[in-house]
């Protein structure tokens, strides 16, 4: 699974079927007619549910979940603001802490969000248009459907196998165009998605614009982890035969047609949205920075940054980033970060001590020790104090 | 994607999967030569060394198997390598040992390699100074949760050695299996000699 | 030539469809000595995993709700009796008020992590640990603090169980006799489960029993109850005395 396709559904919910509903050229504004408290009907849409139940209530109980607050409620409240009450009353929300940007939708109508998609989002409405896609998916019963063709295509591909071996035949085309018949369904199913995304945003009244910006904002994200990686980014504007989706490019361009067709919409609520996010901020970032992604993290504090101004809180992330990859110009530049993070008011203690371990590694000792020694003042009693004490009175 | 086509590539690739060597039993006295490298210790009691690595600086050690307690000699991880084998080095490249190095950075290398490797919330919590061998070192706790979600913590003992990083950790369930033998690896590692 | 090789990787393909052989492993572990307490012992019965399908013609798990809630119920029903021939009270897991339910899915995991490593590090011989080789010792323990949930007080043991099945579909029956005519074994369903039980005062497991074949068809009362049967194989009876004073 490729880190910057997003919203990659989980096996579960993976899709599939060479005969699925295409949506993708219908500029209306009109919704399925909604069920209320659907119950699965066939066999197979039965067992989907009940194996969906199983594993969200491994969701529920799991440790990775972010219970603390109100986050999972705020999450639900802006999916419901797009796609009314009455739909919303459907799903649950569970947040949990991974850092990657990605959410999915089991059949059963439970949305798993990832903390990397709300460190990314900058605005409710960004936000909304990843969920309005879930939604989609779950409202179009893609789950089923994506059963049932990957079923079909491993079945035909089984007896291929087998009498193809039986007669001697060399089946390799056959079965190649099977497969690709798969992976361009479910790239058929994702489009239907992002369109019918699109009608929830333009109906709620969120821009329905912001959804093509959020993949130009990702195939940004992504050139910018390729130079991270000293790679030369590239984007295909056409999807390969075994993508399950499609190019961020090519998603781009059809949503920003979509929308073009479609009332403006009003607030993108960007303010709520930092507001809601903020408590958890810290939390996020420092996730992020572990990822040891410097091209994409820097991206994403600079796209922040865009928003809010360079705040103490993000200097400070740059700085611990930079901090980590470890290069002596890296080195330099976090402690220049470190100290106009300070200026900025950032106000916590480990500020210096990370300074004063950036210094010492940069081989300024003396700077080092003055603000090592400003850390132990602060938090005599930290965890790793006396570790600290070793490294000043050692350290040359 | 990648359609099999050859049964000798397939069996290849089965061949690499199978471990070479049965686990080996640790018996109590002084063992040498530990992670390929100049790691000695004296356990004073059994273990097993299992057959399979994380890597070539690596060697695993274990009671009642790595999902519920996992020793780990890391033996001398050179400037420029990485602590584990890396899996997608194009796409998620681990942390390499790096000449300006503190003893602090230890725990960040271990807890940034793991978090790439899959750890969630992979979080240093305690650091103090510490020998290793008769060499200055830092042992430090840390927790995270892995694919079965279940909680784990850890503990380890690094230090930098002629630009080299000898470290040992020792992890495991936070549920009882922890607690069970983190004494057994305390005492482990109090007896390596460098 | 080129024909050769093509209908190798054919083969090659068909054989990734096909079950690997059984490496010889033992099935059942049980701590020395052990045996029930004394009397009537309370054993609640953790959230078992019970997950029944069919398998379509390309192996695709088709999990199946109707199937599968049968086999909860039949499953359930022929536990209570079997435990209760013995003379055991089978009570199911009952969260509660006790708010306990995320740490009972957490031991839930880490008893998965458990069973996997006696199947892997004590059954599996070609992996066997060597210090879990003596003697026919079984030291395993999951640790006496689950025995002090709140909503574990007065129970005596822990039963953990995980049967999952997958009945292979007419097709997938078909494509196995037409692949048996052109010489190549593939397998049609998929039947695999464990038992352990846990002595709640100790945290010791001081049973296990693992089956990658297992019989009965759990759809059915009879065929659950054949496959209790099969999960409590070597299941610890009651010590002599306790039985002979029973009632």
């Amino acid at each position: 699974m490729r880190r910057l396709f997003p919203i990659v559904m989980t096996a579960l919910t993976m899709a599939v079927t060479m005969a699925g509903p295409t949506i993708a050229a219908d500029p209306t504004l009109s919704l399925p007619t909604y069920t209320p408290a659907y119950e699965p009907r066939t066999v197979d849409e039965r067992g989907l549910w009940m194996e969906a139940d199983e594993e969200e209530r491994l969701l529920r109980d799991s440790p990775l979940r972010i219970r603390e607050g109100k986050l999972e409620q705020y999450v639900r409240d802006v999916l419901c603001r797009e796609v009314g009450a009455e739909r919303c009353q459907s799903v649950r929300v569970y947040v949990m802490e991974v850092p990657e940007f990605n959410a999915s939708m089991l059949p059963n109508g439970c949305m798993r969000v990832l903390t990397g998609l709300l460190l990314r989002a900058r605005s409710e409405a960004e936000l909304a248009s990843v969920l309005g896609h879930e939604f989609g998916h779950f409202e179009l019963r893609h789950g089923l459907t994506g059963f049932k063709a990957e079923r079909r295509t491993k079945d035909r591909t089984a007896w291929l196998a087998i009498l193809g071996a039986m007669s001697r035949t060399d089946i390799t085309d056959t079965r190649i165009s099977l497969l690709a018949s798969f992976y361009r369904f479910t790239r058929d199913q994702e489009a239907a998605a992002d369109q019918m995304g699109l009608r929830y945003m333009a109906t709620s009244g969120y821009p329905a614009r912001t959804a093509a910006e959020v993949w130009r904002q990702a195939m940004a994200e992504q050139d910018a982890s390729e130079i991270g990686h000293g790679r030369t980014p590239r984007h295909s504007y056409v999807s390969g035969y075994f993508d399950t989706h499609p190019t961020n490019l090519n998603r781009a361009m059809a949503l920003e047609a979509a929308a073009a067709r479609m009332p403006g919409g009003g607030e993108a609520r960007a303010d709520e949205y930092r507001a809601a996010i903020a408590p958890y901020l810290p939390r996020l970032l420092a996730a992020q920075i572990k990822t040891y992604d410097v091209g994409a993290t820097d991206f994403i504090l600079a796209s922040l940054a865009a928003q809010s101004g360079w705040t103490g809180e993000l200097l400070f992330a740059r700085a611990e980033l930079y901090r980590a990859r470890g290069n002596p110009r890296d080195l330099q530049m976090a402690s220049i970060w470190f100290r106009d993070a300070r200026a900025a008011g950032y106000a916590a203690p480990e500020l210096d001590r990370d300074l004063g371990l950036t210094l010492l590694r940069n081989g300024q000792a003396d700077e080092a020790r003055k603000a090592l020694n400003a850390y132990l003042a602060a938090r005599p009693d930290a965890s790793d104090a006396t570790m600290i004490q070793t490294l000043v009175a050692t350290e040359q | 994607m990648n359609i099999p086509r050859s049964p000798a590539l397939l069996a290849l690739a089965a061949l690499a999967a199978t471990p070479a060597l049965s686990n080996m039993l640790v018996p109590p006295g002084p063992r040498t030569g530990i992670a390929n490298s100049r790691l000695s210790a004296t356990p004073a009691s059994e273990w097993n060394r299992l057959s399979h690595t994380d890597g070539k600086f690596t060697e695993v050690w274990t009671i009642d198997g790595d999902q519920l307690d996992k020793v780990t000699f890391f033996g001398g991880v050179a400037r420029g390598k990485a602590l584990l084998r890396e899996v997608d080095r194009k796409h998620h490249p681990l942390p390499t040992v790096k000449a300006s190095m503190l003893i602090t950075d230890i725990p960040v290398l271990l807890e940034t390699t793991y978090r790439i490797r899959g750890a969630r919330q992979m979080t240093i919590d305690t650091q103090e100074p510490a020998m290793l061998g008769g060499h200055k070192a830092i042992r430090f706790t840390y927790h995270f949760t892995l694919d079965d979600e279940v909680r784990r913590k850890g503990e380890g003992l690094g230090a930098l050695v002629d630009g080299k990083l000898y470290l040992v950790t020792y992890e495991a369930p936070a549920l009882h299996f922890f607690d069970k033998d983190v004494a057994r690896y305390r005492a482990l590692a109090a007896s390596i000699t460098l | 030539m080129g024909q050769f090789r093509i209908v190798r990787g054919a083969v090659a393909f068909a054989a990734l469809l096909v079950c690997a052989p059984l490496a010889a492993q033992e099935k059942t572990g049980i701590k020395p000595g052990f045996a029930l307490r004394p009397g009537t012992a309370r054993i609640v019965l953790m959230r078992p995993t019970i997950l029944v399908g069919a398998q379509s013609i390309g192996g695709v798990n088709e999990p199946n709700a109707d199937w599968t809630r049968q086999a909860r119920e039949n499953i359930a029903l022929a536990l209570r009796q079997a435990q209760a021939n013995v003379g055991n009270a089978m009570v199911e897991y009952d969260e509660g008020a006790s708010g306990e339910g995320p740490l009972a899915t957490e031991y839930a995991q880490l008893f998965g992590a458990l069973a996997d490593s006696v199947i892997e590090y004590q059954f599996f011989a070609g992996n066997r640990l060597p210090t879990k080789k003596r003697n026919d010792s079984f030291e395993w323990s999951i640790g006496a603090d689950l025995g002090k949930l709140r909503s574990l007080a007065a129970a005596d043991y822990a039963l953990f169980i995980t049967t999952r099945d997958d009945y292979g579909s007419a097709g997938r029956k078909v494509l196995q006799m037409v692949a048996a005519m052109g010489g190549v074994g593939l397998k049609s369903g998929d039947h695999t489960g464990y038992a352990g039980l846990v002595d709640l005062r100790t945290g010791e497991l001081v049973w296990l029993n693992a089956d990658r074949q297992m019989g009965g068809d759990v759809r059915t009362a009879e065929g659950a109850s054949k496959r209790v049967s099969q999960l409590l194989e070597g299941f610890p009876g009651k010590s002599s005395a306790a039985v002979n004073g029973a009632p």
